[in-house]
């Protein structure tokens, strides 16, 4: 996969246009994706959470061109389009870039079954965090099964998202 | 563009990413505490955004249809059968229907009734849903350019699906009968009793209210009671399903996961009623541009 290629501190540079856009431009179209009404039942309630696969993907190998303030845009973005509270995704986007560049070190280089455990941690914790501050919010108790399948059905589509994230990445940055 | 010496540019590198989590935190809280606070920014971010999800969706949309269409192939010949014989039921129920209207044509005549007001629909596509756990909405491509407006009933021909809560130019958000706060006054139509139906963002919504555990049983049917005049009486809401512990919960007729296509419905209802607080609240917001609620209204 194409995440051997980057070490830290220093991320190739990139000055192509289309490539500086791409993490920014993905991680927009994940949170488009998860408001597309696919007829499935159930699927509303249990849509995976792409921006997150493509937060922690681009905050691994490239966290330079997904700036906070471009997580920050695209959370409050996905909030006003699903209607959910305003906020909730942009703090969880941020957080998880928090979480994430903290431990960046240990995941470069590794191998994908590695990253996938990290991110299986990050969507138990960031799913869990999520549940309780919404039931903070709506002053209720709510039901936590859907939230244990979202998190599964997230940590289970994550292998294709990072697979054509790399992908892309490699065709569009050209490393690889 | 300003030059920035090196270790002001790491100040502010090190410094945007924590202060933006707190600022949303902060947004958290404000959208928590005012829920109108940004109502119209999110109307206009959906607006905005309504002609991209309206182009993604059509393949969806498309999709779902065909698979409709093939799984009503397959059951060709038994629909057939069974449509024969509920078109001879309907049949005698249109004698009687007809018969009913001509009577309750003539007895408003004696009574002096004041004839109810026309009803228009404008049909929408659905073109975003929720999509999360914790709120029950979707996303239609019609608003206030096609004379839809807030308060307004969102039905199939199944029943009703919910009821319109945001209304912009191209687009329009619709709160569904499931959602969180979704609370909609209804009847048990066998038993006359009055109850409110209270989403949980569970796919059965639950009856509140009941005057007694015994006043509903699996199987009646509940329909909207006309009651706080969002709704006109006798909309088909759903079947009560179950009675749990929580109460008894409603089945909808609407498979709401299903939907692709609703009917807006404008009764002619909200302008003779009183605007619900948070309405009246938006209004007020408002006064700047008289115009644009009266284009909603008509």
């Amino acid at each position: 996969m194409a995440l051997k290629v980057f070490s830290i501190p220093a991320l190739p540079r990139v000055n192509n246009g289309a490539a500086r856009m791409l993490p920014v431009a993905t991680t927009l179209l994940a949170a488009l994706i998860s408001v597309l009404p696919v007829r499935i039942p159930g699927y509303a309630a249990l849509t995976p959470v792409f921006t997150l696969m493509a937060a922690y993907h681009w905050t691994i190998y490239r966290p330079d061109l997904l700036p906070p303030l471009a997580l920050f845009g695209i959370g409050l973005a996905e909030d006003l389009l699903a209607g959910s509270p305003i906020g909730v995704n942009a703090l969880l986007l941020l957080l998880t870039r928090t979480a994430v560049l903290g431990y960046r070190r240990y995941f470069i280089n590794r191998t994908f079954p590695f990253v996938w455990t990290g991110f299986t941690l990050l969507t138990i914790g960031a799913l869990l965090a999520m549940w309780a501050l919404h039931c903070l919010l709506s002053l209720a108790f709510l039901d936590f099964r859907n939230t244990v399948i979202r998190a599964a059905l997230t940590i289970a589509i994550f292998p294709l998202a990072s697979f054509l994230l790399g992908r892309a990445q490699r065709a569009v940055m050209g490393a690889g | 563009m300003i030059r920035l010496s090196p270790q002001v540019r790491t100040t502010i590198q090190r410094t945007t990413l924590p202060i933006l989590v707190l600022l949303s935190a902060a947004i958290v809280v404000l959208g928590k505490a005012d829920q109108l606070l940004f109502d119209s920014v999110r109307t206009a971010v959906t607006d905005t955004v309504s002609p991209v999800l309206d182009a993604l969706s059509r393949p969806l949309t498309a999709v779902g249809n065909m698979i409709g269409r093939v799984e009503m192939m397959a059951s060709t010949y038994q629909e057939n059968a069974r449509l024969q014989a509920e078109n001879e039921r309907l049949l005698q129920w249109q004698q009687t229907a007809l018969n009913l209207a001509a009577d309750n044509q003539q007895l408003r005549g004696l009574l002096k009734a004041i004839p109810e007001s026309a009803v228009s629909y404008v049909t929408a596509r659905v073109i975003a849903n929720s999509g999360g756990a914790y709120v029950r909405m979707i996303l239609i491509n019609a608003g206030s350019d096609d004379h839809v407006g807030r308060g307004q009933a969102a039905i199939t021909g199944e029943g009703l699906v919910g009821r319109l809560t945001e209304v912009g130019n191209r687009a329009a958000r619709v709160l569904l009968i499931t959602d969180l706060n979704s609370r909609i006054p209804v009847t048990i139509e066998a038993s006359h009793v009055n109850a409110v139906l209270a989403g949980d963002n569970s796919e059965r919504p639950r009856l509140l209210y009941l005057p007694s555990a015994d006043s509903v049983k699996v199987g009646d049917r509940v329909v909207t009671s006309g009651e706080g005049g969002v709704f006109p009486p006798g909309l088909p809401i759903g079947v009560v399903g179950a009675i749990d512990a929580a109460g008894p919960r409603v089945e909808p007729y609407v498979e709401l996961s299903q939907v692709g296509y609703v009917l807006v419905v404008d009764y002619g209802l909200s302008r003779f009623l009183p605007q619900p607080p948070q309405a009246m609240a938006r209004t007020n917001r408002r006064t700047k541009s008289p115009g644009e609620d009266d284009a909603i209204t008509r």
